[in-house]
C-alpha cells in the first residue's frame, strides 16, 4: 500500500547550528540532513557554514570539508570524486544527483542535502540499497549463451556494439530510481528505471541469446509495466541517460513479440 | 488474497511474478489500442456537440436517432469504458493490493459495465424507437 505522508517519527526537527568558522571571509550555508537510527529520535536538518577559501567548489567537497573540520560523525557515501563510481549519490536542492559532480555555485542560497528520496536510511546521507541491488540481480545483467563457448571470444560488429551506447555508462548510482514516484509507491514489485535500463541494455545485446527468456521473466503488471512514463528519470539522471526511452523500448518488444 | 511477502531474494529472482503475468501485455496493448481509437472517434463526438449546440430536444433526438450517428457513438460509449476500466486498473494497481485491491478492481469493473450499458441502451432507445 503507498504511504502518501511520513509518520511523526519520520518528520525532521530543526536540528542544531554549527558556529561559523572563524576569520572566514566567504562563506556558504549547508541544510543537512541528519539521522541517527542508534538514537531514539527524529531527524533533524542541521546547519552548517563552509569556509569557501578552505574548500573545493564541488557540493561533495563542502561535505568532505564539513566532516573533516567540523563535525566528524556525518556520515555519507563517496568514492571516485569524478561521476564514475555513483557513491555519492544524494538529493541536492531537491534533485537527486551526484554530489562530486555538482558544483556549489549552481546554485544560490544555501544547500539543502536529504538522503536518496523514499529509500531507507541507514544514517544521515546512506540509504539502504539492498532492493535495488537485488533488482538489478534479477534482470541477470550477463551474456547469456546457448552456443558453444567460441575459443576466442563472442564478436561482435562496430554497428551492434553501437546499439548499446547511451546504455552501458550507466553508474547504478540509484538517482533515476530513486526519482520515480511509481517507484516509490511500489519500490518492491517495480524494477525501477536503472534495472530496467540494464534489462534493455543485455535485451539489445547482439551476443545474448536469450532474449525471449528475458522478455518472459519481465512480463508482469509490476516489474515493467508501472513506468507511467513521468519521465523523472531521464531528468535527473546525471550521466545524461533516458531510462524512460530504454523502458518504452522494452514495452514495444513486448508488443511486437504478442503481435507476431 | 494475502498479500505477497516480498524479501530481497524474491526480488533478486528473476522468475518471481507480482500479478497476472500472461494479462499484462494484453492489458497494456487494449490500453493503447483503446486510447487510440477514441482520438480517431473524438472528431465524431465534437461533430455532434456542435451540431446539437444551441438545439432543443427534439433536435438532439432526431440527430441521435440517425444510426449513422447513433451506432458509432455507441461503439465510442463500449471502447470508452474498456480505456476507463483498463486506466482505473493501472491507477487501483499502483496504490492497493491485496483484498482492497480486488474489491476495487471490482467495484471499477461493476461501474464501467453499468456505464456503458446505459450508455448503450439509451442510444439504441433512440436510434430504433426514437
Amino acid at each position: 500500500m503507498a504511504e502518501l505522508i511520513l509518520s511523526k517519527a519520520d518528520r525532521p526537527a530543526k536540528g542544531k547550528t554549527w558556529p561559523k568558522p572563524a576569520s572566514a571571509k566567504r562563506l556558504r550555508e549547508y541544510h543537512i540532513y541528519r539521522y541517527d537510527p542508534d538514537q531514539n529520535a527524529n531527524p533533524r536538518i542541521d546547519t552548517y557554514f563552509v569556509d569557501l577559501d578552505d574548500c573545493g567548489p564541488m557540493i561533495l567537497d563542502g561535505l568532505l570539508w564539513i566532516k573533516n573540520k567540523v563535525d566528524p560523525t556525518l556520515t555519507l557515501r563517496r568514492s571516485c570524486r569524478e561521476g564514475i563510481c555513483g557513491s555519492c549519490s544524494m538529493n541536492i536542492n531537491g534533485l537527486n544527483t551526484l554530489a562530486c559532480t555538482k558544483g556549489m555555485d549552481d546554485s544560490t542560497g544555501p544547500i539543502k542535502i536529504y538522503p536518496l528520496p523514499h529509500m531507507p536510511v541507514v544514517k544521515d546521507l546512506v540509504p539502504d540499497l539492498s532492493n535495488f541491488y537485488a533488482q538489478h540481480r534479477a534482470i541477470e545483467p550477463w551474456l547469456k549463451t546457448t552456443s558453444p563457448t567460441p575459443k576466442t571470444e563472442w564478436l561482435q560488429s562496430v554497428p551492434e556494439r553501437a546499439k548499446l551506447d547511451g546504455l552501458y555508462e550507466c553508474i547504478l548510482c540509484a538517482c533515476c530510481s530513486t526519482s520515480c514516484p511509481s517507484y516509490w509507491w511500489n519500490g518492491e514489485k517495480y524494477l525501477g528505471p536503472a534495472a530496467l535500463l540494464q534489462a534493455y541494455r543485455w535485451l539489445i545485446d547482439s551476443r545474448d541469446e536469450t532474449q525471449s527468456e528475458r522478455l518472459d521473466d519481465l512480463e508482469d503488471p509490476f516489474k515493467l509495466y508501472r513506468c507511467h512514463t513521468i519521465m523523472n528519470c531521464a531528468k535527473v539522471c546525471p550521466k545524461g541517460l533516458n531510462p524512460a526511452k530504454a523502458i518504452a523500448e522494452i514495452k514495444k518488444m513486448m508488443v511486437e513479440r504478442k503481435a507476431a | 488474497m494475502r498479500e505477497q511477502v516480498i524479501t530481497p531474494q524474491v526480488i533478486a529472482n528473476p522468475k518471481s511474478k507480482y500479478g497476472n503475468a500472461k494479462a499484462s501485455t494484453r492489458h497494456f496493448i487494449t490500453q493503447r489500442l483503446s486510447g487510440a481509437i477514441n482520438i480517431a472517434f473524438l472528431g465524431l463526438l465534437l461533430f455532434v456537440v456542435v451540431q446539437l449546440a444551441g438545439q432543443d430536444r427534439a433536435d438532439m433526438v432526431a440527430t441521435l436517432g440517425n444510426a449513422w450517428i447513433g451506432v458509432p457513438l455507441a461503439l465510442l460509449l463500449v471502447i470508452v469504458t474498456v480505456h476507463m476500466r483498463n486506466g482505473m486498473r493501472d491507477t487501483l494497481e499502483d496504490y492497493f493490493a491485496g483484498r482492497s485491491y480486488q474489491l476495487l478492481m471490482m467495484l471499477n469493473t461493476v461501474f464501467c459495465i453499468l456505464i456503458a450499458l446505459v450508455g448503450v441502451a439509451s442510444i439504441f432507445k433512440l436510434v430504433f424507437w426514437g
